[in-house]
């Protein structure tokens, strides 16, 4: 049988659990062997093809001890996480990190279920009404580093919880450096209560040889507000997927993305916003760089229920597509079941301006300036959203962009 | 029929049917049922050459092995395939009514909204001795169009004609725009198809008329699964006009037909449709399954194909009318108002394929949800990648009147050349109160005003339709929105 590794790794994991928990995860690994990988027919996967996954062996990882090293943010408490584990050393606030148990339930997909039988400590955020998180937490997760590594994978599970009128940032980054095969899968519960607020930056810059299967569900209470942001400037083969659902009166969700993948990658980005309730109000603005070789998704639905009037919502999402050989495919769905309401979604793929390249090269500034300024241009849209100084140098160094020097020494040789 | 019993009987013989479908030769039905059989017969009462029965069984083997799409956001209760009569007319003229007495008031009074002839009338609901004046009176009509249009070198005829007249033209271009198991409908439509229209444009000839089934009366019964080829040669063009114009009562029956155009260098194609078929009524009881595979090939450089289509009727549409945009510069156009009222549903929508260099296409679908009905805008743009510098725009807005019904948009947005442009824009809203104050306070009536605005809602792609059609559509939209407001 194809999906036997997963199996025997499972066996291995398995055998120093109590009974109970044994029993619990083994449900959930019959699961995932019985539903498997989901396949490209299903609508959802339409355009992510997760069947070579299930030709692969991965065994569970294991920690090498040679530290792959990251860049810092300041101003921020860190949860360093290598290999699926804690690392406690460069951690500044293991408090939060927590093993989250996994639902009884059955999983509605396989890669959930492959999640839940296997998944190891993660994120747990739990804030009390009126409690703040003093500076913004940064979640990093890294792989150790060294090549030659023999294929692994790591599944964990993760919760935030905001009590009423709490407030927290939480950054999180993928950053592993896989030289061989890698599989990761993060899930993200996350409930905000009435009048919470939540901003959630999700980071990847994982290398070429890693997949990425990320879901996020998060659920609002009355008037919260959830602000996220999600960046993809690495390479490998990732899938995001990020469910919001407006269950109470009043809420305000906004989701910015901006994609701009390594070349040779396949990046996927599923959202689903749900209008449960009156007077919601959502934002979703995705922006996508492609480049050589790359196969980028977005997928995005809004659905505005039965009674969810006064719904106000606009998803829009922007495609440069600069090679052959790159693909982009885009897909704003829009579900309505209300009428008072006010929808719109647009989608667009293009190139750079040409008129605006030859401006630039007449000002004497060189071809490749003149474009990754234009690319600047086009993904500050989606940048301005990120309000935390430190995370928007990171981010911009992420994505090679010139700086604010060199942005000024350019205005002074232009003028 | 124009087969004698003889004949069929004799390639009945020939090609081993089971004793008991002699039988029901001899009464000119077939029991409900699908099997080899009953296509073998099919294509025996028609005459035709093996290679098309072939074709057909080629088809039904494989659709045996398909099943339904479940993709569509409709929901209907299973279709029981071998519940269908596969060969029989839709309608026993001796158990039509009589006269328009018999006729349900309810039709004659949307009839009459419409502004249709009274004669007219009586033979839509399919009233029986009128209706054969009426049958006489058009075959007139009919022969002096057809005479004109000999005159011109076109071919216009039923395809069962064509099969016989010209199968080198039919064997050559059926099935080649929609293969025969491009879908489970189509294919299911290509083992069973009984009637359809065939049309040949030649070589730089402009069609000196609208095509329209309208003056093929003599083929007014056409069955369920009619199949519908179009052929414009290089340099043609032609405006085909597709409708049943009126509300026409039916059983609660499933239409799958199959609409292939092809368009060669330089050539145009105008498909038009006004689709209201029964719709069922208010508790969503009967109308029609109006499950359609439309597709046309621009195969010629520079060629174009518009379809344009109007959708008020039927229980539940699933249609998507496709441009292939295979030659260089070619260009697809899709122009639709869907409207669904009390318990429609329809999921409808468009696929443009861009395969060829500075291809171009445009779509611009309105949606009009009212009552309980559910509506879908489902649509592909796919760039294939050598279509250098293709370029689409898409536009689809929906209105929604009343809090139970439901407006979906599905834009599949495919990609693989840097050098194509894409937009694609949508909105949905409801009828905003201040324009309709604004008409109340004017003294228009809520309903009066409603039309208005949902009119102008549509006006983009009305006049985008021949002015009957259009004139027609706007009063149809009218009638099928009656009970949406207040």
């Amino acid at each position: 049988m194809k999906l036997q590794p997963y199996r025997a790794a499972f066996d291995q994991f398995a055998s120093s659990l109590p009974a109970n928990e044994r029993l619990v995860r083994d449900a959930h690994l019959q699961r995932f062997l019985s539903l498997g990988f989901p396949s490209k027919r299903e609508e959802d996967w339409r355009y992510t093809d997760l069947a070579a996954l299930s030709e692969k062996s991965f065994g569970l990882a294991i920690p090498a001890g040679n530290e792959a090293d990251f860049k810092r943010i300041d101003g921020t408490e860190r949860l360093v996480f290598v290999d699926g584990r804690l690392d406690s050393a460069r951690s500044t606030a293991a408090q939060f990190c927590a093993e989250i148990p996994a639902t009884e339930s059955p999983a509605t997909d396989g890669v959930l279920a492959l999640n839940a039988a296997f998944s190891s400590a993660g994120l747990d955020l739990k804030l009390a009404a009126k409690q703040q998180l003093e500076q913004p937490l940064h979640v990093l997760f890294l792989s150790s580093a060294g090549a030659d590594r023999a294929t692994s994978m790591s599944h964990q599970r993760h919760r935030i919880v905001l009590g009423e009128n709490a407030c927290a940032t939480v950054i999180v980054e993928f950053a592993r450096e896989s030289g061989s095969d890698s599989l990761a899968t993060h899930t993200f519960d996350i409930q905000l209560g009435a009048n919470a607020q939540l901003t959630l930056h999700r980071l990847q810059h994982e290398s070429a040889a890693t997949t990425l299967l990320t879901r996020i569900d998060a659920s609002l209470g009355r008037d919260a507000r959830f602000n996220a942001l999600c960046l993809d400037a690495g390479g490998g083969f990732v899938r995001h997927d990020f469910n919001v659902s407006l269950d109470a009166p009043g809420t305000n969700a906004e989701l910015h993305g901006l994609f701009a993948p390594l070349p040779k990658s396949h990046i996927d980005n599923h959202t689903r916003i749900v209008h449960a309730a009156p007077h919601g109000r959502s934002r979703e603005h995705f922006r996508g760089i492609v480049g050589e070789r790359t196969k980028a998704i977005f997928s995005g639905k809004v659905v505005v229920q039965p009674g969810a009037q006064k719904t106000d919502s606009e998803q829009r999402i922007a495609n440069l597509l600069l090679s052959k050989r790159a693909e982009v495919n885009a897909k704003p769905d829009l579900e309505i079941y209300a009428d008072d309401v006010k929808c719109a979604h647009g989608a667009t793929v293009g190139q750079l301006d040409d008129t605006a390249l030859a401006y630039l090269r007449s000002r004497g500034i060189d071809a490749a300036t003149a474009k990754s300024l234009l690319l600047r241009a086009f993904a500050i849209e989606i940048l301005d959203h990120v309000n935390f100084v430190p995370l928007r140098r990171h981010i911009e160094a992420l994505l090679n962009f010139p700086d604010d020097p060199q942005l000024d020494a350019l205005i002074e040789a232009v003028s | 029929m124009s087969a004698n019993l003889s004949e069929v009987r004799q390639l009945v013989r020939n090609q081993k049917y089971s004793a008991g479908f002699i039988t029901d030769i001899e009464a000119e039905k077939v029991p409900p049922g699908l099997s080899e059989d009953v296509i073998r017969l099919i294509s025996a009462k028609k005459l035709e050459p093996e290679w098309l029965l072939e074709f057909r069984l080629k088809a039904y083997r494989r659709w045996l092995t398909m099943s339904e799409p479940k993709w569509a956001q409709v929901q209907f209760p299973q279709i029981d395939y071998q519940a269908i009569s596969y060969y029989s007319q839709p309608k026993s003229h001796l158990d039509g009514p009589r006269s328009l007495d018999d006729v349900d008031p309810k039709l004659l009074e949307t009839y009459k909204k419409l502004g249709i002839p009274l004669k007219e009338q009586e033979m839509l609901a399919g009233v029986q001795n009128v209706a054969i004046d009426v049958v006489f009176d058009s075959v007139s009509v009919a022969t002096t169009f057809k005479k004109k249009l000999a005159e011109a070198g076109v071919i216009f005829c039923p395809l069962s004609e064509a099969v016989r007249e010209r199968p080198d033209l039919v064997q050559k271009y059926l099935g080649s725009v929609v293969p025969f198991a491009d879908n489970f409908y189509a294919a299911l439509n290509t083992a069973v198809f009984t009637e359809g229209s065939f049309v040949y444009i030649p070589k730089g000839v402009r069609c000196p008329m609208e095509l329209s089934t309208y003056f093929r009366i003599n083929e007014r019964n056409t069955g369920q699964f009619e199949r519908t080829l179009i052929i414009a040669e290089e340099g043609s063009y032609v405006s085909y006009l597709e409708g049943c114009t009126a509300p026409q009562r039916d059983e609660n029956q499933l239409h799958a037909a199959v609409v292939e155009l092809v368009a060669l260098d330089d050539a145009q194609i105008k498909y038009s449709t006004v689709q209201n078929w029964y719709p069922g009524d208010e508790q969503g009881r009967g109308g029609i399954y109006n499950f359609v595979t439309k597709r046309g090939d621009c195969r010629g450089a520079r060629s174009k194909i518009s379809w344009t289509q109007v959708e008020t009727g039927s229980a539940i549409t699933w249609k998507y009318p496709s441009c292939i945009l295979r030659g260089d510069d070619s260009v697809g156009e899709f122009y639709s108002v869907a409207l669904t009222n009390h318990k429609q549903q329809a999921d409808t929508g468009t696929k443009m394929i861009h395969v060829g260099k500075n291809t171009r296409s445009t779509i611009v679908s309105k949606g009009i949800s009212a009552g309980r009905g559910q509506q879908s805008y489902r649509g592909l743009v796919r760039v294939l990648e050598g279509a250098e510098n293709a370029r689409n725009h898409t536009q689809c807005d929906s209105l929604l009147i009343g809090d139970q019904c439901g407006a979906h948009t599905f834009p599949y947005t495919e990609v693989r050349n840097p050098s194509a442009r894409l937009e694609h824009e949508a909105t949905t809203s409801k009828i905003a109160e201040d324009q309709l104050y604004y008409c109340r306070a004017r003294g228009i009536s809520e309903e009066d005003a409603v039309s208005m605005i949902v009119n102008g809602f549509c006006k983009e792609v009305f006049k985008e339709l021949p002015m009957e059609f259009a004139v027609e559509a706007q009063k149809l939209l009218q009638v099928s929105l009656e009970g949406a407001v207040g």
